[in-house]
């Protein structure tokens, strides 16, 4: 589940990033028209609507597509590609919710059992009908141990047809999630046929698509352009933008080719493309909510193993410092590790009981480093010798290290810096031994379902990403008892909960929200400026602004 | 003659599949020893980083076994003409190249095009009107040229050419002739800026080497034009050297293409091996980089053919045996 921070390789790239900037690029230091206020970034789902038809549009990814199969390999180059081809049994909404779309209704007899009843008159791209052979056959798919989205049917006992329009799923224990991971690459919908017809060719270039979205794939010259055509036998509304070229460039070549007009729109992973295109003419960027997040993950090598020394960091670090330094101001100071793109559903209360957390300030006020100092004094076990701070040289990242190591400082604690190669950094994330030497790692990270206890689970007692040892069985039953409620306002209720000790404790150290990015050539408009895009079909809603 | 000439092919492709076996060998323990675990880019995301997964991960793509049978189970595949599938892709890794290596070939091919037409000229022009302030001009503009790195020339290059006049684009590698030339102008110039001063440097010494024999001297004194002379008799005699080197820079171009490619957005077999390696895709890695140490062989051995053909005194001594 790619979203930000593709491990890239940061050698030369790095490089070139950095001397990006005597390449007339702008680095973002001048707040000019489309110049973003740290305190205020303004986070919006979508772009105002499009009313004029485009023949064709150019479109840049960050790296080509591993593969258009996104069961085998999935990454937000594809997901971006193919959330235009392929339709899901579910589908995340620009504002994050999510319907229905190849299901028509959905019942629960009971809450071990879900029933799908599927729409009608859908049609794939070779004209064949959708039938409840071909969904099931991309469950079972998905499904298999060796696929990417197969953790996600952990829970269930058993998928069978039971109807000529109708597929029953049954779980071990109610499963709130389920539905949620349909709207996300668990829920893609193939035709069996083709699929078949591929064999181990699937997703590969020079192959079509087997899918029934609004645009087919009408070519993939490897090393070249990815081209997507609408599709005239679309069973949906038919999109404004006839055709969409796909190309794809790093860093430096990205921005160039943005800001000439050589490419009309990108989806920007790499926040500091994104501040090096602010402001640029005939530009627009937008912003939007994602569940993406940057926080301070404590080790098991346990320099941070006292929850008071964590809260202490939490409130002194400073969130504003970071956000300025090291992201342009393109990241906002957040007080939870789940970015605001997670709320799916009951958004104010998320939104009222985010507030209610104060142990994460944006900018450290005089109180907060008094409350802090007495923290550490008081701890039960304060550390004596150094904490090491993990991370890799991109720049963010060794903002967040130096305002940590600042942090520490501060409370009267010795801190040092331990940086990695990019290509070794992403085994902090999977290897412990490669953590061994570590006690706080500078990370992000970000769920592909836009529900919060998606996230909540990494703290409970045991799971490998609860690296610190945190434990609680009130948490733990919590946790679980939310995972198996249905009713999106008593989960709701359940998750604030969950959040609160999980902020208490301070298992994870949060540090800022990262937005969607959205840069378009100012005459286009109407796609979803949220994470939407990875999972739902952005360029049927592209256009120009005047009609 | 003949029969000279087909051993020694023979000995040179002997030598080649020695050469390929090794570095074969040498190249997968690099990129099995480099920093990174294939396992982590090959799982997917951040969650997906589970102990269970990673397990899996690496029984699928048989990162579990030890490094000579990881190796064997390539070779095996190699010598049935297999070079199996990218861990990255999924594609063919033959399907790969086929789509990267032209572009690459293309780039390469215009940027020789464009040293040796400058290179060997400047040289030549600096020969000719050698100790004056042209010789000056062009020893001193070239050993700048070659002073900054290819890809800072090429950032350069683009900023100016690209961005702010708007005359060449600024990524990709075009469609059709014309596309293509326009859009691999810049990064062949910022490569081809390197080879300048080596190409006219070798250049400016072959000619004075040859200006100073005696028969140039016997040339000049029979009255033939100066222009005669240098063209007949000088550069002729100059050519060898030039030749040879201009054959190893473009062998060396071959394997350098990584940092330009990378800078104009352009998908050669460059790009294609950074991201190889990072990853660890072993298959594409070993792929690529055989290539290029075959292309360099090849270019290498050409030159090596080429050169006897090049010198008339070789030619002489074989015309009158």
């Amino acid at each position: 589940m790619k979203l930000t921070s593709r491990l890239k390789p940061l050698g030369l790239a790095g490089v070139l990033a950095l001397t990006a900037a005597c390449s007339g690029a702008d680095t973002g230091a001048s707040v000019g028209a489309g110049g973003v206020d740290v305190s205020r970034l303004k986070l919006t789902p979508t772009t105002a609507p499009a009313a004029g038809a485009v023949a064709s549009v150019n479109w840049l990814l960050e790296d080509e597509p591993e593969s258009l199969d996104l069961d085998t390999q999935g990454g937000s180059a594809g997901r971006t590609v193919l959330s235009n081809v392929c339709e899901r049994l579910y589908q995340l909404q620009p504002d994050m919710s999510v319907r229905p779309l190849l299901v028509a209704k959905e019942t629960r007899p009971d809450a071990k059992t879900l029933v799908l009843t599927l729409r009608d008159g859908v049609r794939f791209h070779d004209g064949s009908a959708m039938t409840a052979d071909d969904v099931l056959f991309s469950l079972r798919r998905h499904a298999e141990p060796e696929m990417e989205q197969s953790d996600e049917f952990a829970g269930v006992s058993g998928m069978t047809k039971t109807g000529d329009r109708e597929i029953t799923i049954r779980f071990k224990e109610p499963d709130a999630l389920f539905t949620k991971a349909l709207a996300g690459d668990a829920g893609l919908v193939h035709n069996r046929e083709q699929v078949e017809k591929a064999g181990k060719d699937f997703g590969t270039p020079g192959q079509g698509d087997a899918c029934s979205g609004p645009y087919e794939l009408t070519g993939w010259k490897s090393g070249d352009s990815i081209t997507l055509t609408r599709h005239d036998g679309y069973w949906g509304g038919k999109p404004l933008t006839k055709q969409v070229v796909f190309r794809w460039a790093e860093d430096s070549a990205m921005v160039n080719a943005l800001s000439t007009g050589a490419a009309d729109g990108a989806y920007l992973d790499t926040l500091s493309s994104a501040a090096a295109l602010r402001g640029k003419a005939g530009l627009d960027q937008h912003y939007g909510p994602s569940t993406a997040a940057l926080a301070l993950i404590p080790t098991e090598r346990g320099g941070l193993a006292d929850p008071d020394v964590r809260r202490a960091l939490s409130l002194v670090l400073d969130r504003t410092g970071i956000a300025k330094s090291g992201y342009g101001g393109l990241v906002e100071p957040w007080a939870t590790p789940v970015g605001s793109g997670a709320w799916g559903y009951e958004k104010a209360t998320f939104e009222a009981a985010q507030k209610k957390l104060t142990e994460a300030p944006a900018k450290p006020a005089a109180a907060d480093l008094a409350k802090a100092k007495e923290l550490v004094k008081n701890a039960k076990s304060a550390p004596d010798t150094p904490i090491v701070i993990g991370t890799d040289s991109t720049q963010g990242r060794l903002v967040i290290a130096n305002a940590v190591r600042a942090a520490l400082t501060q409370l009267g604690l010795k801190a040092q810096i331990k940086t990695v190669p990019s290509a070794t950094y992403g085994e902090f994330y999977g290897d412990k031994e490669a953590r061994s030497d570590i006690d706080v790692l500078v990370a992000d990270w970000y769920i592909s379902k836009s529900d919060p206890i998606g996230f909540y689970d990494n703290a409970l007692t045991g799971n490998s990403n609860n690296w610190v040892g945190f434990t609680s069985p009130d948490y733990d039953n919590k946790v679980a008892e939310a995972l198996r409620t249905i009713d999106d306002k008593q989960r709701a209720a359940l998750v604030v909960d969950v959040q609160r000790q999980f902020s208490e404790a301070a298992v994870w150290i949060p540090v800022a929200q990262m937005p969607t990015v959205l840069a378009m050539n100012d005459e286009l408009t109407g796609p979803p400026a949220s994470m939407a895009y990875l999972y739902s079909p952005w360029a049927a809603r592209l256009g120009a602004k005047k009609g | 003659m003949i029969v000279a000439l087909v051993r020694q092919i023979g000995r040179r492709i002997a030598g080649l599949v020695a050469t390929l076996l090794a570095a074969s060998f040498v190249i997968f323990a690099a990129v099995y020893a480099a920093p990174g675990d294939p396992a982590v880019f090959l799982a997917g995301g951040r969650d997906k980083l589970t102990p269970e997964r990673l397990a899996t991960v690496r029984e699928q793509y048989h990162l579990d076994e030890p490094l000579v049978v990881q190796y064997g189970r390539w070779l095996w595949d190699c010598l049935h003409l297999d070079l199996g599938r990218s861990f990255q892709y999924g594609d063919q890794v033959a399907d790969l190249l086929a789509a990267r290596f032209p572009t690459t070939l293309a780039l390469v091919g215009y940027a020789t095009a464009l040293f040796v037409v400058l290179g060997v000229g400047a040289g030549i022009l600096a020969a000719v009107r050698r100790g004056t302030w042209v010789d000056s001009a062009v020893v001193g503009g070239t050993t700048l040229a070659a002073s900054v790195p290819s890809f800072v020339g090429g950032i350069a290059l683009v900023a100016l050419f690209g961005v702010e006049l708007g005359w060449f684009p600024v990524t990709g590698s075009g469609e059709g002739l014309a596309g293509t030339l326009n859009h691999l102008t810049l990064p062949a110039v910022a490569m081809a800026l390197g080879a300048l001063a080596i190409i006219s440097r070798v250049t400016r010494q072959a000619m004075a080497d040859a200006g100073a024999a005696d028969h140039v001297a016997v040339a000049r004194a029979s009255g033939l034009p100066e222009r005669e002379v240098v063209r007949r008799h000088v550069l002729r005699n100059a050519l060898g050297p030039i030749v040879t080197m201009c054959g190893l820079v473009t062998a060396g171009m071959l394997a350098g293409t990584v940092a330009i490619e990378t800078v104009f957005g352009i998908s050669g077999i460059g790009s294609l091996l950074v991201g190889a390696i990072n990853s660890h895709d072993f298959p594409v890695a070993q792929a690529v980089l055989l290539l290029m140490v075959t292309s360099y062989i090849v270019v290498t051995t050409v030159v090596d053919l080429v050169h006897p053909l090049l010198d008339p005194r070789l030619k002489a001594q074989r015309s009158t045996a």
